[in-house]
């Protein structure tokens, strides 16, 4: 099984290396025909790129609601699996869809490289204020807005109740009793763990230094300030590696079919993950149903809980687009219309967390309580949202960041140094990039 | 003597009738060989140009032209000459250096590997003491057929816990292998190229092997020397070019290690995206959209292979003249 997905990923990649290129001719379509007068009769047509599921739905939904703009939609395969290169071929030949969704760590590297227009101007108050001002920082940059984000999911901690009842773990509130908790699952389990270390989790570790208050990057001073291994991001690697080392956590990487098996034989008894897990937990696991529930993020100081976002995505309008206003109106309704929620929500579960709060009252009506044995995970989803810390930022070569420091982890699981070594490491592979882009770079650590 | 007074005659005598048409005679064979040349070599000046030339200007243009973007650089992009500033990048890069010590241990373990062992089967070939021996190469040469990509592909299957045969087969002698392992991952491509690259230098030995002379080789029988001391000293000497051309042309095509690291580095955390020169350059191009800074690593690799293949053929050389000289 194992094997077969091997030699799938790796045609796989071979395919999107040759698509990339493919694609670059292809997919310029929608941006020809325009609008010219200001009250034309004629329909304005606009390209839209996104891997995100229930996208179909969202652009029919729009189609068939708007007569003045009509959006092809096309799906592509999600940034890691090449979807980023497509964007970037596509760009570079000129031919980049109107609208193209981005996650937000790749959001400063594709607004740096051009690809993603500055719409400070087109987004309005209107649109400004019906958004979370924790998302919007987030694409922020410059002062300068880069792409508007759809979606912010808060970390919390999913974990299946059954198992923690049985053997008498209480939900940690705090990382202390977070690694007693570990601690206790491995004396009363010894073939179960508490939880996971990812080992290609440089999101699942950004947001756990993020809320420790770690800023990998800076650009308050006018220059990109890169200490990946400031102070609170020490401490976070040295209590990750602690649980590490003590065998407390399991190490292996949430890509592919070991993480998926552990969950789904209770070997592994929760996760730190994004709001939207919750949604594709039921889509996994639907046999699981009555077993999970979900807690906020274990705090370092509970005088002060600060909470941090892993994952979610923003739609940027490129710079191949010829009509921004109309690429913004199908942007501006997606992120803030109740009918495009309801639209997304409708393709199956999801448990999408959106970016402007007028919208949550509609996701919490819309999800299926059930599966969590009626929880409101909504509610808790907005009390964590508020709590987000918004002084984080990243970097601009993010994916490349995040393979040097996965690729850390996934030897220091296999005994070969550190966490913080893995950390340190991604700092020096990153500061040669920033330098050849001929950006300003300081290395201060606070 | 006298014939050659005659011979002077009757050679003087047409060139003092048609002194013209002699010079035109040769003038032409001369314009008609160099057209030959023109027509014979023009492909490849052509393919020169085109698939060489042309690239490796573009690059080294590419590497000196950066975007120009002063501070945070959300502001509008400039390409502008840049100078040194990528090569000054690629440099200070621990993980293009790292790069550059993978192949180097790649390569110090490779190539002994690959002249020993293939002299060793072209040496066995040539001495007779291989049966069949027409199967034999085909069957040594058979996986250099497979091209590089499905090998890999092949020995990526055969490499992986849980699907391997190999892994299972030996875990029932109570043997655990991790082919993929921190050691053993360098090993495991050194493995792949030996595979695939045997048979295709043992061809190179053999043919070569098959232009000594056969009294030389009767002359040290009759000398007294076995079959072992005949080809270790009589021969290998013989084909000591060959040797070089292959050790060579291996150093080259380990400088530019691609292809394997890059599918074994789905399978493992202990390939990383820039584990080769190479597959550095691929990643600063099309994952770390870079195009200035892939340039520059090219244009450095190059360099780099440049003078390792100069300085390889200076030093066989000059060893090779000291040997002369010593005789």
């Amino acid at each position: 099984m194992p094997g077969r997905q091997s030699r799938r990923s790796v045609l796989a990649a071979l395919a999107a290396l040759s698509l990339s290129g493919v694609s670059a001719c292809t997919g310029s379509g929608g941006s020809q025909p325009r609008t010219t007068g200001k009250r034309s009769k004629k329909t304005t047509r606009i390209t839209f790129w996104s891997a995100l599921r229930g996208s179909q739905e969202v652009v029919d939904e729009f189609n068939r609601t708007h007569d003045h703009i009509q959006v092809d939609f096309q799906q592509v395969p999600s940034g890691a699996l090449g979807g980023y290169a497509k964007l970037s071929n596509a760009a570079r030949a000129g031919n980049a869809p109107d609208v193209a969704t981005i996650e937000y760590p790749q959001v400063p590297g594709f607004a740096i490289d051009g690809v993603a227009r500055d719409i400070t101007d087109l987004v309005d108050d209107g649109l400004r204020d019906k958004l979370l001002p924790q998302a919007l920082e987030l694409t922020t940059f410059d002062r300068r807005v880069f792409s508007v984000p759809l979606d912010i999911e808060p970390m919390v901690l999913h974990y299946r109740k059954d198992l923690f009842r049985k053997y008498g773990i209480d939900v940690p509130t705090t990382w202390d009793e977070f690694e007693e908790a570990a601690l206790l699952a491995r004396k009363r389990a010894p073939d179960r763990h508490l939880s996971l270390f990812p080992t290609d989790g440089m999101t699942q570790f950004a947001a756990f230094s993020w809320q420790a208050g770690a800023r990998w990057f800076d650009t308050s001073q006018g220059a990109w300030n890169v200490s990946m291994a400031d102070a609170p991001t020490r401490r976070v690697a040295r209590y990750w590696q602690r649980l590490a080392d003590q065998d407390l956590v399991a190490r292996f990487n949430t890509d592919g079919n070991r993480f998926p098996a552990a969950i789904g034989q209770g070997r592994i008894l929760s996760r730190l993950h994004g709001a939207w897990d919750a949604g594709a937990q039921m889509n996994a696991h639907p046999g699981q149903a009555g077993k999970w529930a979900v807690a906020p993020l274990p705090q370092w100081d509970t005088r002060r809980p600060v909470s941090a976002t892993h994952g979610g995505s923003t739609f940027a309008v490129t710079k191949d687009c010829r009509n921004p206003e109309a690429a913004m109106e199908f942007i501006s309704w997606q992120v803030t219309h109740p009918d495009a929620l309801r639209a997304r929500l409708s393709s199956g579960t999801s448990s999408q967390f959106p970016a402007a709060p007028g919208l949550i009252e509609v996701g919490r009506k819309a999800f299926d309580r059930r599966y969590y044995s009626g929880q409101d995970i909504y509610a808790l989803f907005r009390e964590q949202a508020e709590l987000i810390d918004d002084r984080w930022t990243w970097g601009p070569r993010m994916t490349a960041t995040q393979k040097v420091m996965q690729d850390g982890f996934a030897r220091a699981a296999g005994g070969q140094g550190t966490i913080i070594d893995a950390v340190r490491e991604a700092q020096r592979g990153t500061l040669p990039d920033l330098k050849a882009l001929g950006l300003s770079t300081t290395e201060r650590s606070s | 003597m006298t014939t050659t007074t005659t011979g002077t005659d009757t050679v003087a005598l047409p060139r003092r009738t048609a002194p013209l048409s002699s010079a035109d005679q040769r003038r032409g064979a001369r314009r008609r060989r160099l057209g030959a040349c023109g027509v014979l070599m023009t492909p490849f000046f052509v393919l020169l140009v085109t698939v060489f030339l042309i690239p490796v200007g573009t690059a080294v243009w590419l590497s000196f032209f950066g975007a120009d973007q002063p501070g945070l650089g959300f502001g509008p992009e400039r390409t502008v000459f840049v100078g040194l500033r990528s090569y000054a990048a690629v440099l200070t890069d621990p993980t293009f250096l790292g790069g550059l010590g993978t192949v180097a241990a790649y390569c110090l373990f490779y190539i002994p590997l690959m002249v020993v062992c293939a002299l060793a089967l072209a040496l066995l070939l040539d001495s007779g003491v291989v049966r069949l021996r027409a199967w034999a190469q085909l069957a040594l040469f058979l996986p250099h057929a497979v091209p590089g990509i499905i090998a890999a592909i092949i020995w990526l299957y055969l490499y992986t816990p849980g699907i391997s045969p190999v892994i299972e087969l030996l875990a029932r002698g109570d043997i655990t292998v991790d082919f993929l392992g921190v050691h053993t991952v360098l090993p495991s491509i050194v493995n792949i190229a030996v595979w695939s690259n045997l048979g295709y230098n043992t061809i190179i030995f053999y043919a070569a092997l098959q232009a000594v002379p056969r009294e030389v080789i009767e002359a040290s029988v009759v000398d007294g020397a076995g079959p072992v001391r005949t080809a270790l000293q009589v021969k290998t000497p013989l084909v000591r070019s060959s040797i070089v051309m292959v050790a060579m042309f291996t150093l080259i095509w380990g400088l530019q290690l691609f292809t394997e690291p890059m599918l074994l580095g789905q399978q493992t955390p202990m390939i990383n995206s820039r584990f080769t020169p190479s597959m550095y350059i691929y990643d600063a191009a099309f994952n770390r959209n870079n195009y200035s800074l892939a340039a520059a690593a090219s244009v450095i690799l190059l360099l780099f292979t440049i003078a390792l293949s100069y300085g390889v053929t200076r030093w066989t050389n000059r060893s090779a003249e000291k040997q002369e000289a010593a005789r």
